[in-house]
């Protein structure tokens, strides 16, 4: 199965496009790739999970990780996860995730980088 | 290097330097047919020598009755054993010289008179110096006996032993001078200072002296030769004329004569005695260089045993260190990379490198001088891909590397078997920065003083440098080698290491699995657990815990992870869980006791378990979930997801506050509690997984043992993960 995690940039933001199954075998490349990006300090991170295409306990544990890493780093985190992608979205569901991952169902929904910012 | 010494070298490097149709002038050259002995090409000297004309003539009527007739008896043995024969013409001695080229005898004359002789002192010492020559234990005491006993027998200014490297570049690693000179010890030349015409003429000619490098070169006559129609073959001759280039070379180091005797190892051109007369022309009687020439040939012999024993002291050391590694890795085989990096020896220790680096279990240490942590993977990974893991020009494989010559011109890199892309790999720098100098090149008083093309020690360690940018000190095979063993030790120390971590696994994970479920009164239960075939354990378990009053809690849970940390935190969990079941007042209650566990004890964890408390007396059931499947009952109507009462997995939240859910199972019902591994890796999704669960547990029969047999023949989860299930009727 091909798995690779790419360095991308979404809506303006540092993100990650994870491809593939995140299992026990590859979500150790996950956590590195985003603790790599983390230690720039980027004002934002997102994690582009639609074209993943399996994730289990072990890829939710890291993305509770990288989750808890931006709430006491102060980097706004989000997940996208479309309702469309079943395998992904459904065990983050019977994990509840969500009360700790901020998951999106799209890029659509980010709010805008500049939204806040007062124009001249 | 400027355009002009560059066309120098070009040109020298087309020369015909065997056939240059002149001799030098400190001697003549006839070259005569056998058995006759008439002339059939002479040096235009020789009538000066012979006092008569020679063209024409035989040597018969050049020599004298009695020198004729040893002659003519040298000629039915060994030549070598001829030379030379003294002879007389005008009253003055003269040394004669024999040999064939091209059909013909060459026959060289050189006056004895103007010749250097070290007199019968020196040869009577022969034998001592042999003796000490023969009794040196290392490479450098031989080189430099020979440097220091070459330079009392033949007088030179200065007597260099020079060592050929892989690619034909010369080192001095021996040095003899007079006092006022400055050294050369150290220094480098590029190959092309002796083009490879040369290096072949070497390899069978031991011995070539110039002694004038000012002389003008004596033409033969006639040019070509006729049996052949070609200049005489002049590659055994004492008096061959050497390339212009060579005396420019020569002259612009200040040298006025030059003589240099091969060093043969195995065969092969190995080395050079070099010597170098900057007072004035200097020649050395032909019978001392022979002994000289004899001195070479001596050490030529020894070399294989020393520069094989140089090699072997590196051998023995790298081996002590290896074993000594060896038995730091044995001492604490689950610290493999604390072993290799924090002890008295370190993996930097095993063989002559600047920088070490160490990658196991994904975790990368640096020793020494490396490239940045951030550069060392990348390289090493492209050229385990390039099929280059030991090279000493790594800008060469891998061209975007070339930034890191200062630290890593030479990479020795070795995989670790085994862990997830561990290696080992040792650095070496860029040679030029390894350079210990005798003497500085940078202030030689031979440097160029006037404009043209000039060759010189200083230009020529210019151009060595130009040939040796981004190269490093080769590896070798030895050390190769130990690298080798030693990381296939660590996969071995590592595979077994996993070996015992799995057998330790299983033995932990048989504690969390009931050997023999209990009996509870008034309930069927049935479990099967089949473990996954890629990780010999999970993190699923199972438990069933009777409590007072006659109910008994069944609980599934399953811990994110594999292997032997989640086999712990596994146990870890099922025995809080048993804990705060027989404590807390309901089992909501006591999946938050075990979410407070996890936090406070177990931070960064995560783990899903279900809770089922069942009445056998009432049918009564007490569901609680934590982030696990829903549990599924079947009835006679078909089967359906418990979906209410469900909360976070263990671990997420500080605060989890899990809630209730209540349900009936009738006399003929069932419940099924069962691990993600079931379902998730269904062909269409965990969706699907689910529903095909659903329908086979609606379909199966209504004993629990025979529903698991049938649940699991219908869904056939794939090995990749660890499955648990657990089924629970009334009886």
């Amino acid at each position: 199965m091909l798995f690779d995690v790419e360095r991308t940039t979404i809506a303006g933001r540092a993100a990650l496009t994870v491809r593939g199954e995140v299992d026990i075998a590859t979500s150790a490349q996950v956590a590195d790739a985003a603790a790599s990006l983390l230690d720039t300090a980027p004002a934002g991170l997102v994690i582009d999970l639609s074209p993943t295409r399996f994730l289990d306990s072990s890829g939710a544990r890291v993305l509770v990780a990288i989750a808890r890493r931006c709430a006491a780093g102060g980097i706004e985190l989000h997940v996208i996860a479309p309702p469309t992608n079943r395998p992904v979205r459904l065990p983050l569901e019977l994990l509840q995730l969500d009360r700790v991952v901020p998951l999106i169902g799209s890029a659509g929904e980010l709010p805008s980088v500049s939204a806040g910012r007062e124009t001249p | 290097m400027p355009g002009g010494a560059e066309d120098a070298l070009l040109r020298c490097a087309d020369e015909p330097i065997a056939v240059p149709g002149a001799v030098q002038p400190h001697g003549a050259l006839l070259a005569v047919t056998e058995p006759d002995l008439a002339v059939v090409v002479a040096s235009a000297n020789a009538p000066e020598l012979f006092g008569r004309p020679v063209a024409g003539t035989s040597l018969d009527q050049l020599l004298d009755d009695s020198d004729t007739a040893r002659l003519r008896a040298g000629l039915a043995g060994d030549l070598a054993e001829v030379n030379p024969l003294r002879v007389r013409l005008g009253g003055a001695d003269v040394d004669l010289v024999l040999h064939r080229a091209d059909g013909l005898l060459v026959t060289e004359w050189e006056p004895v008179l103007g010749a250097e002789q070290a007199g019968a002192a020196w040869h009577r010492r022969l034998p001592t110096t042999l003796q000490r020559l023969s009794a040196t234990a290392t490479l450098e005491e031989l080189t430099a006996v020979l440097a220091r006993d070459v330079r009392a027998l033949t007088c030179f200014d200065r007597v260099m032993v020079y060592r050929f490297d892989a690619e034909w570049n010369g080192e001095v690693i021996a040095e003899d001078r007079r006092d006022d000179l400055e050294p050369f010890l150290g220094l480098r030349y590029p190959a092309s200072d002796i083009p490879a015409q040369a290096r072949a003429l070497y390899a069978t000619n031991w011995m070539r002296l110039i002694p004038d490098a000012g002389y003008r070169p004596v033409p033969l006559e006639p040019p070509l030769t006729p049996s052949t129609g070609r200049p005489l073959d002049l590659s055994g001759a004492i008096l061959r004329s050497v390339s212009p280039v060579h005396l420019e070379y020569l002259a612009n180091m200040g040298v006025v004569s030059s003589m240099s005797v091969s060093l043969i190892d195995n065969g092969k051109l190995w080395g050079l005695i070099a010597c170098h007369h900057y007072a004035g022309p200097h020649r050395p009687s032909y019978s001392d260089r022979v002994a000289a020439e004899f001195l070479g040939r001596t050490a030529s012999l020894l070399l294989p045993t020393l520069v094989g024993a140089g090699e072997q002291t590196g051998v023995l050391e790298v081996a002590h260190r290896q074993a000594e590694l060896a038995s730091a890795i044995g001492r604490t085989p689950r610290a493999l990379a604390e072993a290799l990096t924090e002890g008295e020896v370190t993996v930097l220790d095993l063989l002559p490198a600047s920088g070490a680096a160490v990658r196991i279990n994904g975790q990368l240490r640096l020793l020494g001088e490396t490239p940045p942590a951030d550069r060392v993977v990348p390289l090493v990974r492209a050229l385990l891909a390039a099929g280059a893991p030991v090279t000493d020009a790594v800008s060469r494989v891998v061209p975007e590397a070339a930034d890191l010559a200062g630290s890593a011109s030479g990479v020795l890199a070795v995989e670790v078997v085994g862990g997830q892309e561990d290696f080992l790999a040792w650095f070496r720098p860029e040679t030029l920065r390894e350079i210990t100098w005798g003497g500085n090149p940078y202030t030689s008083k031979t440097a160029q003083t006037d404009a043209g093309p000039r060759l010189s020690p200083r230009r020529s360690f210019d151009a060595w440098s130009e040939t040796v940018r981004e190269t490093a000190r080769p590896w070798r095979e030895h050390e190769v080698t130990a690298a080798r063993s030693l990381a296939a030790l660590l996969t071995g120390t590592a595979a077994s290491r996993a070996e015992e971590d799995n057998r330790l696994a299983a033995a932990l994970q048989r504690t969390l699995l009931l050997e023999q479920l209990p009996k509870v009164p008034g309930v069927a239960l049935a479990a099967r657990y089949l473990p996954s075939e890629e990780d010999v354990v999970g993190g699923d378990w199972y438990d069933i815990v009777p409590l007072p009053g006659g109910r008994v809690s069944i609980v599934l849970g399953d811990v994110a992870g594999h292997g032997l940390a989640a086999a712990a935190i596994t146990a870890q969990l099922r025995h809080a869980l048993r804990a705060h079941l027989l404590r807390a007042p309901g089992p909501a209650a006591a999946l938050d006791g075990l979410n407070e566990v996890i936090g406070a004890l177990l931070p960064g964890e995560l783990a899903t378990a279900i809770v089922a408390e069942l009445d056998p007396a009432t049918g009564d059931v007490v569901v609680a979930n934590a982030g696990h499947p829903p549990v599924l009952i079947g009835t006679a109507a078909g089967a359906a997801y418990l979906h209410e009462g469900r909360g976070p997995a263990l671990g997420l939240l500080d605060v989890a506050d899990y809630a209730e859910t209540r349900v009936h199972l009738g006399d003929d019902d069932r419940l099924l509690l069962f691990s993600d591994g079931l379902v998730e890796r269904s062909a269409d999704g965990l969706a699907a997984g689910l529903e095909d669960l659903r329908a086979a547990v609606g379909a199966g029969p209504a004993d629990p043992q025979q529903l698991l047999d049938a649940v699991l023949g219908a869904l056939n989860p794939p090995r990749t993960d660890d499955v648990t299930l657990l089924g629970v009727a009334r009886t």
